[in-house]
């Protein structure tokens, strides 16, 4: 998520009240405070509030919520002659274009320093790393309309932002900055999007990188905002910058669009609306307001109510999160404020019970504490290495992960004795004997199943003090069991034994093999078993 | 309180009478060991005084063994003296080496006077050093001071110190000396011995051999706590699969296809693909694409199928609880799972690649988000926290959503978790029939509030001496 850095000259300008008043409402407005410092604050806003990644959409937000300004704010977009003609050559590569003609700004280091940083949050957040969305600001005087957005090859040419040399797209790949960094969104194509200016000079080559001629300069003071992608987003986007530089008092101008059959015009800031049942706010929220309520809190979240039999609502242009009138009750219940919500315990009236599957676990822990074990946790996830090679066992049944993040994690475990030879020889400079047990899952075939381990450890571990607490654990199971000699190589060759029940093999246990323990660096004898819990008992629903 | 060796020895020494040691362990019939052991602890009592003396014991040489025998060579001059006095004569009989001892002895006495090479005796004497020699021989030495350093010198007898301990009891105890029991004894029981005799008491302050307790790890302590809770407030526990879908990790919890909380950066994918139940799959797919009928907008775009069929560590329990829902889809439910996530983060003091999550969920037809925070607050209130807030929150399948916040001394309100009512795009494709209030948290977060660790590793990989210290309750 996204972290915003707000200057407090700023914002408390803007909002027109002090940092303390500030403070002590951002958090019910919905956000985390990162860092609050004297110069400025880093709040970090939620992934579906792309509006108030700016100090202007935090301010517009803030006016509403400490009831400074109320309500809808109207945005006036001028009709004027600037137009894009897209050609069918792009259709296929990046599909939308969207613009917009800001006039009559102040441009200074801290309108281009929040367009910079809204621009970055926006390309990350509804962009999606700019794959989706991709935003391109200009100087207004540097451009000759009308524009042409095409479908351009390898070979076309410009001079791009930061250099001063004409480069091919090719080259662009190769040794621009932005070029490596986000040539992947265009891999494979054969063509490449392109704005084109009436004298065909690039002015942009989204979603990669800008033409050097357009760049934004102090001297700067009409913006044309280009916003390509696939899909409504880049309206969103589109509405988000526009409102935000129309806060800052500039004056906004609509571009047409000419697709190859329709015409449309943007950015379109007309509100959009909504109409919701009133029960349907007291069901949610789970308690009535009175119609004024509803107003005043809608209002303080910045949209145009009208309450009547059902709500009437205006949708800012700038707000990209609401899908579904329940978006529209949250703002109601925060508008409200979740302080002022009396909290209720529900009647809701069942009766509670336990898993089967943590059941056994309970009784076995009950079983293995008894028996002088002490518990331990340990991560399921681990490696080849530790899981089979160095229990010189063949590696069966195992999940592997595609991208682990590091050699000690690549794989879930399928065993749990591994874990505890891996956790003794973390522990050799303990007092012994160690005595110690984990009961949890394994996954076996990508399924859960319930095993208990345990290892004892001293200068005298032999093979009759683990039967003898094989035999009290069974004993205590109350399973009938039979051993056979066993083949794991993880223990010594007539010092292991398989468990049998119901003809089955449930477990083995037995002197851990030396070379085991010189594989882990232990250096005491250990002996261990290991039982599957899932083969002898009814261990429940796993979903 | 007197052990039974120091009763016995002060039973059987007479006060104010000194013991060497030797004797009071014969007296005692204990060994030397035991009464100089006893000896002293009875010292620091006040009931004895040790004091170690030295005693002087004199022993004949071979040289004085011979004249004790043959007798002095000054008193076999003087017999000789007495039938001859010829000199060259005596010396035949003597030996020249004795002949010289005698002369240069009596000489100094004063007894003989020499003269032409013939011997006068001037006058008798007696052989103090005679008696001497022969009380010596018999172990006494009672002797005057001069002669006994006169034998020495002449080699005649050797000294030697002897060390010896003397024990005297100064005083008895007032109360009856009886036995105590040390070690109480099968044989003690049976004879029932110990009716008319006292226990030898302990120094309780000194410390005994540590040993450890086996116990629960006390994390898992604390998970038995919050399960605890969800029983008593009437919810059933769900269990489910480690390794899940993508649909039911991400898209049955309407989470947009490409948002990046699905990227392989965030979450740890198989690679394995599933076949889904193709019912389910098309209004979830409908519910993304345009909303379906759920009155949502939906994410717009392509959903594609083959995304959901991948296999996942599942990074949240919600997978398991949708699942849950969606077999069970009629109020009223009450839900519960603590169990395992999976994130692809790397390793730190505070984030783990696995870690466990407590989740909730309540299934009915007339709750709505006040209700949900009364759950919240009754929960984190059982929890031990008094203090609860709430805060807007967000997360992807929920509306509203809310952080819960809990008040701790010396932290301030501490964000623990997170809550919501589940949106329709997620209920809907599914037919749950109500509204579902749902809350989780991270089991680490609480542990570490509650057992004041700061290192979350610690947990995982547990040091036995830290398991063996932890108290089974953290005050």
């Amino acid at each position: 998520m996204p972290v915003v850095t707000l200057h407090w000259g700023e914002l408390e300008r803007m909002v027109g009240k002090s940092r303390d008043e500030i403070l002590s409402k951002l958090p019910m407005l919905g956000c985390d405070i990162e860092r609050i410092g004297d110069e400025h604050i880093d709040v970090e806003f939620f992934p579906n509030r792309p509006d108030l990644y700016s100090v202007e959409g935090v301010a517009r937000a803030l006016r509403g919520f400490l009831d400074i300004e109320l309500g809808y704010k109207h945005y006036e977009v001028k009709e004027a002659d600037w137009k894009i003609f897209v050609d069918e050559s792009v259709l296929d590569v990046r599909p939308r274009i969207v613009g917009c003609v800001v006039r009559n700004l102040k441009i200074d280091d801290e309108v281009i320093r929040s367009l910079m940083e809204v621009q970055e949050d926006l390309h990350w957040t509804i962009g999606r790393n700019r794959r989706k969305m991709a935003i391109g600001v200009h100087d207004l005087s540097k451009i000759n309309f009308p524009l042409c957005y095409k479908g351009v090859d390898k070979n076309f040419s410009f001079i791009p932002l930061d250099f001063d040399e004409v480069m091919t797209i090719e080259e662009i790949f190769k040794k621009h900055p932005k070029g490596k960094e986000y040539g992947f969104i265009l891999e494979g194509k054969d063509r490449f999007p392109m704005i084109v200016d009436s004298k065909n000079e690039a002015i942009s080559f989204p979603p990669i990188i800008n033409a050097e001629k357009t760049r934004v300069t102090e001297n700067t003071t009409d913006l044309f905002i280009d916003v390509t992608g696939f899909d409504e987003n880049v309206d969103k986007a589109l509405n988000i910058i526009s409102t935000m530089l129309a806060d800052r008092g500039g004056r906004l101008e609509c571009v047409e669009i000419h697709y190859p059959s329709r015409v449309t015009k943007t950015p379109n800031l007309k509100a959009k609306e909504m109409e919701i049942e009133k029960n349907e706010v007291y069901s949610l929220l789970g308690f009535k307001l009175n119609d004024d309520e509803i107003k005043r809190a809608l209002e303080r979240m910045r949209f145009g109510v009208e309450v009547n039999d059902k709500i009437k609502v205006k949708i800012p242009p700038y707000r990209a999160d609401i899908m579904h009138e329940w978006d529209i009750i949250e703002d109601i219940a925060i508008g409200y404020g979740y302080d002022r919500i009396e909290p209720e315990y529900p009647a809701t009236n069942t009766i509670g019970s336990t898993h089967p599957w943590n059941e056994i676990r309970d009784l076995v822990k009950e079983i293995m504490i008894g028996l002088g074990f002490m518990e331990v946790i340990t991560f399921t996830l681990t490696n080849e290495r530790v899981q089979y090679e160095y229990l010189r066992r063949k590696a069966e049944g195992y999940t592997k992960l595609m991208h682990p993040l590091t050699t000690d994690h690549t794989i879930v475990r399928t065993d749990i004795l591994p874990k505890l030879l891996e956790l003794l020889s973390y522990n050799k400079h303990h007092i012994m004997p160690q005595k110690i047990f984990e009961v949890g899952d394994v996954v076996v075939n990508d399924v859960n199943k319930l095993r208990v381990a345990a290892c004892i450890t001293h200068s005298k571990a032999n093979f009759n003090e683990i039967r003898s607490v094989v035999q009290a654990f069974m004993r205590e199971l109350d399973l009938t069991w039979d051993v056979v000699e066993s083949e794991d190589d993880a223990f010594i060759d007539g010092r292991r034994a398989d468990i049998i029940v119901d003809e089955k093999k449930i477990g083995v246990f037995g002197e851990v093999h030396p070379e085991v323990l010189e594989n882990f660096e232990l250096t005491m004898p250990v002996v261990a078993f290991e039982i599957d819990l899932t083969e002898t008992f009814d261990s429940g629903e796993l979903l | 309180m007197l052990s039974p060796f120091e009763i016995k020895l002060l039973k059987s020494l007479e006060v104010g009478k000194e013991y060497p040691i030797s004797e009071a362990a014969r007296v005692s019939e204990l060994s030397k060991d035991a009464v100089l052991k006893a000896a002293y602890l009875l010292e620091q009592k006040g009931f004895c005084k040790v004091k170690e003396i030295v005693t002087k014991r004199y022993t004949l040489t071979n040289e004085g063994l011979q004249y004790l025998k043959d007798g002095l060579p000054e008193e076999r001059l003087i017999e000789l003296l007495k039938k001859k006095n010829n000199l060259s004569e005596i010396e035949k009989e003597m030996g020249k080496k004795e002949l010289g001892i005698a002369l240069g002895w009596l000489r100094k006495k004063n007894v003989i006077k020499l003269s032409d090479g013939k011997v006068e005796l001037i006058k008798d004497v007696d052989f103090k050093e005679k008696d001497a020699l022969n009380l010596i021989s018999k172990g006494s030495f009672d002797i005057p001071k001069d002669i006994l350093k006169n034998l020495i010198k002449r080699k005649l007898v050797e000294e030697e110190e002897e060390k010896e301990i003397i024990i005297k009891v100064l005083k008895k105890p007032d109360v009856e000396l009886r036995e105590v029991i040390t070690d109480l004894t099968p044989e003690i029981l049976l004879n029932r011995d110990w009716k008319d005799k006292e226990f030898l008491k302990y120094d309780i302050k000194i410390p005994s051999k540590d040993v450890f307790t086996a116990k629960v790890h006390p994390y898992e302590r604390i998970i038995r706590e919050c399960r605890k809770i969800f029983l008593e407030m009437g919810f059933v526990e769900i269990k489910g699969n480690y390794v899940q879908t993508s649909f039911w990790n991400f898209d049955a919890l309407f989470q947009p296809q490409d948002h990046p909380a699905r990227d392989m950066q965030d979450t740890f994918y198989l690679n394995k693909y599933v076949e889904l139940d193709e019912k389910l799959v098309k209004k979830v797919k409908e519910t993304h694409e345009n909303g379906w009928i759920t009155g949502s907008t939906g994410w717009g775009g392509k959903w594609d199928i083959n995304k959901a069929k991948q296999l996942v560590l599942r990074t949240h329990t919600t997978a398991i609880t949708i699942h849950y829902l969606a077999k069970n889809p009629n109020p009223p439910v009450k839900a519960f799972c603590i169990d395992r996530v999976y994130r692809r983060e790397a390793i730190d003091a505070t984030h783990l690649p696995e870690f466990d999550q407590l989740e909730g969920v309540v299934l009915d037809k007339d709750v709505g988000f006040k209700h949900l925070l009364g759950l919240l607050k009754e929960f984190f209130l059982k929890m031990g926290f008094e203090d609860v807030r709430f805060r807007p929150g967000y997360f992807p399948y929920t509306e509203p959503s809310v952080e819960p916040e809990v008040y701790v001394e010396d932290l301030g309100w501490v964000e623990l978790g997170g809550a919501g009512v589940f949106r329709k795009e997620v209920v809907e494709p599914f037919g749950i029939k109500g509204k579902v209030l749902a809350w989780g948290l991270g089991i680490g977060r609480l542990a570490m509030l509650r057992l004041g660790m700061k290192d979350l590793r610690r947990l995982y990989l547990p040091d036995i001496g830290w398991l063996r210290e932890f108290p089974a309750i953290k005050r």
